[in-house]
């Protein structure tokens, strides 16, 4: 069959050549039922009750999702026209129609099945008996151990074989544990009592069934419409970006834009949003400065009503007042900037020492690695608590570790050091630092890995090179380690200041009386303290719209100061 | 031929899953409660499965609810907002009028009414007044009930009473007591200290209280902190960290109480079952002191069960509030050590006291504590989490010395003004 790669129709078909007339049919048919399903969506939401059907989000929220149905309804409405005229766009129209409605009937199935519940009863099978969930990794352990001996080998064999029986068994065990079973039947039940589900099920498995024999048959017939090789490479490589494209636009995309919408709004917990303009942005931001002349007026008299004293600049001997109406907004972001101002050298430098340390032919350096990133993965929830009590004023080992110092200088050599006692959680002038302490040694292990990466992949014949020469190994470090290491220290030095910028779990989990002191209060962490206990949505989407603003911002900064500091 | 067998078969598939189910199923209820452990978890759990197995055509579930990343207040509001929270919940009472005016919660008054094994008379005074609160004057209001009552004491080293010479405190022992004990513990050294208390607002505001001052003024309309028993209540606290007699301020006192470096410790009921578990030395538990206001003051800790607004079951949702608060189930939920029964009743009263028989804690102290106790507030007609954060935030302020209680007196109630409506 001669076909043009740009033929606005498909070619007439030569004597003995089947015309794909039931694709065609049942494409163009189905296109239609997929866009009258757009519009008929589009009419039920939009007569839905915002309050009590659609979430209480607001009505723009309801218009964009009557939007968000329609469009893609249209859509099969133009590819179902383009089809009937046997376009080739036509046809990757309509592929895309049915391909997206096949993904997205599969996820609502197991949504409306409750699939997902089962993780439940993985998470309590593996909770009410870990010791059998423990033999799947243990099997896994001593199956690579196997592969250290001789190929084929009597312990070779036994030992695979054995290891395979104990996995195999492990998930059998946890299976018949009881829970996982449970948890099945239970959903089964649940699922079989709700007639409203079972219908929907039927109706997704028919959609599903339909739409993915029509899209593997439309894409059988790409010759038809003379598709080429690039065509078709094009085609796929969309195809395999589209799970992922759409899980983008659902999960991040989708909320990230909710919450746009929400910071123009008063939304708060059980009230419709009422879009305010830019009042929150306006509130979060708005300072007055005013200069202080007389001691005897207050600084809060200076002030318009709503606003407080934020802070005080002497200049030319005279107090500039500056007052903000959210003086807690301010706080914690110069508290996050100090906060990564003392977290990126404690985190970086030991890092690069610890990297260099690794990198050796020490023994026992595989474990050392696994024992310095071992922090970076711990819940820090649970290394909050153990740092709570290391910071204890009166039992801590902190200041016991101290305490211990300043006696041994004292005994040594008469210093008559006064013991600090410092209050680590407590103190105005320490609590941030015992935050950054506890972040830094979290990340530290993360950026040792990532040093130690960078390392490896320094060519050594630069070393040798630079030996010739003459350089010693401080100089090795200075002029070759250093700036062959610059593009790994540019992204740890961006992941870690991102990571600084918005830290939140530290303080939240170090402290846990609320309200946290003001000197510990982190941007995350305020938004946080709006948007949940105070449930002032609307607020907190716009200080978090702030944040990522500001973090934006910094990040070009460093990338254009990475670029033009680029070490070629 | 094949084509038109498949796409035959689909639309018998479809069909006969259409077809209309007739079994009558049982209302299905979700409740959920905030516990502290493992064991009250398990205590709920049984209470909830003796009621479903009590009680025909309804099908209960119980929901732990929180995470170990989201506390369960969060994983709650944001169910709520998503419209998958449970029929029944637990609220701390100083967040009821917030989701009643939220909408939250459903009005129970009428249900109520029309219950006639209910009397509201049977529960502590205190709470049951917060829940009846009405947010349009005049309607008859009843936002749920309350599932049982804490208050405070001071659990105190009987051992390091001992050490320091000191008699064990009693009923109508003064802050001059007090801080003499604190006093002469401390000067036991060894890193001893004489008292501790957790950073949050009831330590602090007991002293306010015992003072004669109050968070609030008499109909929750107002800040009532700016008068001088706030300066003394304050500037006695402050005392207690400044001569060194209490663990500082932000420190969580437990482990140093644990550890028996504390002699006194100020905390809650719920706190009883740890210290039986842990405690190594010999302990008791013993009334606030009275201070300059001259009346015994203590806090009653409540939270309530409330209705979901959206519960397709409201009728049902009631029955299982009631239930819940049963004396019976109170009893079994006391039982545990951690809170004291909801009911005022003599025989939640005489099952609370008889709790706990091998410990030999003092279980009348939290009874008296708790009929003493200012129910901690729900504020109707104020933003409780941003006032909380600027007295706390004040306070810890003065504790930390770059503020004094004066100018925080004089100061606070203008800074929240605009926190109330």
């Amino acid at each position: 069959m001669q076909t043009t790669m740009n033929s606005p129709v498909a070619p007439s078909l030569t004597d003995g050549e089947r015309r794909p007339t039931f694709v065609l049919v049942a494409s163009v048919l189905f296109a239609l039922v997929l866009a009258g399903a757009g519009l008929y969506l589009s009419g039920l939401i939009a007569g839905l009750d915002n309050a009590t059907q659609f979430g209480n989000l607001g009505r723009p929220v309801q218009e964009f999702f009557r939007f968000a149905v329609l469009a893609p309804g249209a859509v099969a409405l133009v590819s179902a026209v383009l089809m009937a005229m046997r376009r080739p766009i036509g046809r990757y129209l309509t592929m895309a129609v049915m391909f997206i409605t096949f993904v997205m009937s599969i996820a609502a199935l197991l949504q409306v099945v409750g699939v997902f519940f089962l993780f439940e009863g993985v998470v309590d099978a593996i909770m009410a008996s870990p010791w059998i969930a423990l033999m799947l990794p243990a099997a896994y352990v001593v199956f690579w151990f196997a592969g250290r001996f001789e190929e084929g080998s009597l312990v070779q064999r036994v030992l695979t074989q054995g290891s395979l029986i104990a996995a195999v068994a492990s998930v059998v065990l946890l299976i018949l544990s009881g829970k996982m079973l449970e948890s099945a039947n239970r959903m089964l039940d649940q699922f079989g009592r709700d007639q409203g589900r079972v219908t929907g099920a039927a109706v997704l498995i028919a959609v599903i069934v339909l739409t993915g024999i029509l899209t593997w048959r439309l894409i059988k017939i790409g010759e038809y419409f003379g598709e080429n090789h690039i065509q078709r490479s094009a085609w796929q490589g969309w195809l395999m970006l589209s799970p992922n494209a759409i899980g983008f636009m659902l999960f991040f995309a989708g909320p990230l834009l909710l919450s746009l919408y929400l910071s123009f709004t008063n939304s708060s917990v059980g009230r419709t949003p009422e879009v305010i303009g830019f009042e929150n942005y306006a509130n979060i931001l708005s300072l007055e400065f005013h200069w202080r002349d007389s001691v005897e007026a207050t600084r809060q008299s200076l002030l318009s009503v709503g606003y407080a004293p934020l802070v005080s600049l002497f200049i030319g001997g005279r107090e500039l007042v500056i007052g903000a109406k959210d003086v807690l907004f301010w706080r914690s972001m110069f508290n996050t900037f100090l906060f990564c101002l003392m977290l990126l050298p404690l985190a970086i430098i030991p890092a690069i020492f610890l990297a260099l340390i690794l990198n050796s032919k020490l023994p026992g350096v595989k474990f050392y690695r696994a024992v310095y990133f071992l922090p970076s993965v711990a819940s820090v929830v649970g290394v909050a608590l153990i740092w709570r009590w290391l910071y204890d004023p009166l039992i801590g080992f902190f200041n016991y570790f101290i305490t211990q110092i300043v006696g041994f200088f004292n005994g040594l050599l008469g210093l008559g050091l006064a013991d600090p006692q410092i209050r680590w959680l407590t103190e105005p002038s320490v609590v941030l630092f015992a935050v950054v302490l506890l972040a830094a040694w979290q990340v530290v292990g993360f950026n040792t890995v990532l040093f130690l990466a960078g390392l490896q992949g320094i060519p050594v014949e630069m070393y040798e090179a630079a030996g010739i020469d003459g350089a010693n190994r401080a100089q090795r470090f200075r002029f070759v380690t250093l700036p062959l290491l610059a593009p790994t220290t540019f992204f740890v030095v961006i992941t870690t200041a991102i990571s600084g910028l918005q830290v939140f779990n530290e303080p939240y989990s170090l402290f846990p009386y609320r309200p946290i002191p003001i000197e510990a209060t982190t941007a995350v962490y305020y938004l946080y303290d709006r948007g949940f206990p105070r449930a002032e949505f609307g607020y907190s989407s716009a200080l978090a719209w702030i944040l990522f603003v500001i973090i934006f911002l910094i990040t070009l900064v460093q990338f254009r100061m990475s670029r033009s500091n680029a070490y070629e | 031929m094949k084509r038109f067998t498949i796409v035959g078969l689909l639309v018998v598939f479809v069909l006969l899953a259409v077809l209309p189910a007739v079994a009558q199923e049982p209302v299905e209820l979700r409740w959920r409660t905030r516990p502290d452990n493992q064991p009250e978890i398990d205590v709920y759990q049984s209470a909830s499965d003796q009621i479903d197995a009590a009680w025909d055509g309804v099908a209960l579930k119980y929901e732990p609810g929180g995470s170990e990343s989201a506390s369960y207040q969060d994983v709650l509001v944001t169910e709520l907002e998503a419209g998958t929270a449970p029929d029944v919940f637990w609220i701390p009472g100083t967040d009821v009028a917030r989701f009643a005016e939220a909408g939250l919660i459903l009005n129970l008054a009428d249900v109520a009414a029309a219950d006639e094994n209910f009397s509201a008379e049977d529960f502590y005074a205190g709470p049951m007044y917060f829940l009846q609160t009405a947010i349009e004057e005049g309607t008859p209001t009843l936002w749920g009930l309350p599932r049982d009552l804490s208050a405070f004491a001071v659990y105190y080293n009987a051992d390091l009473f001992d050490a320091a010479g000191l008699d064990y405190p009693v009923d109508g022992w003064t802050w001059a007591d007090f801080e003499e004990a604190a006093a002469e513990i401390t000067a036991l050294g060894d890193d001893t200290l004489g008292f501790g208390m957790n950073a949050w607002w009831a330590n602090w505001g007991y002293f306010v209280n015992a003072a004669g001052s109050s968070f609030f003024n008499e109909d929750y309309t107002a800040c009532g902190l700016n008068n001088a028993a706030t300066v003394e209540g304050l500037d006695f606290a402050k005392s207690l960290f400044d001569n060194g007699y209490a663990i500082p301020w932000g420190n969580d006192a437990e482990p140093p109480f644990l550890a028996g470096k504390l002699g006194m410790f100020l905390n809650g009921r719920w706190a009883t079952p740890g210290t039986i578990a842990n405690a190594t030395f010999n302990w008791n538990v013993a009334t606030l002191p009275i201070g300059p206001s001259g009346e015994p003051t203590n806090w009653a800790f409540w939270g309530a069960y409330v209705v979901n607004a959206n519960t397709a079951h409201p009728e049902e949702a009631w029955d299982l509030v009631t239930r819940l608060t049963s004396a019976e189930i109170q009893g079994q939920i006391a039982a545990l050590g951690a809170n004291i029964p909801s009911r005022a009743t003599e025989d939640a009263v005489a099952l609370f006291l008889g709790t706990l028989p091998d410990s030999g804690v003092n279980n009348q102290v939290f009874i008296d504590g708790a009929a003493a106790g200012v129910a901690e507030a729900p504020l109707f007609y104020g933003n409780w989490p941003a006032i909380d954060a600027a007295y706390g935030n004040g306070v810890t302020a003065i504790f930390n010395g770059s503020l004094s209680a004066q100018e925080f007196a004089d100061t606070i109630c203008e800074q929240v003004a605009g926190e109330f409506e």
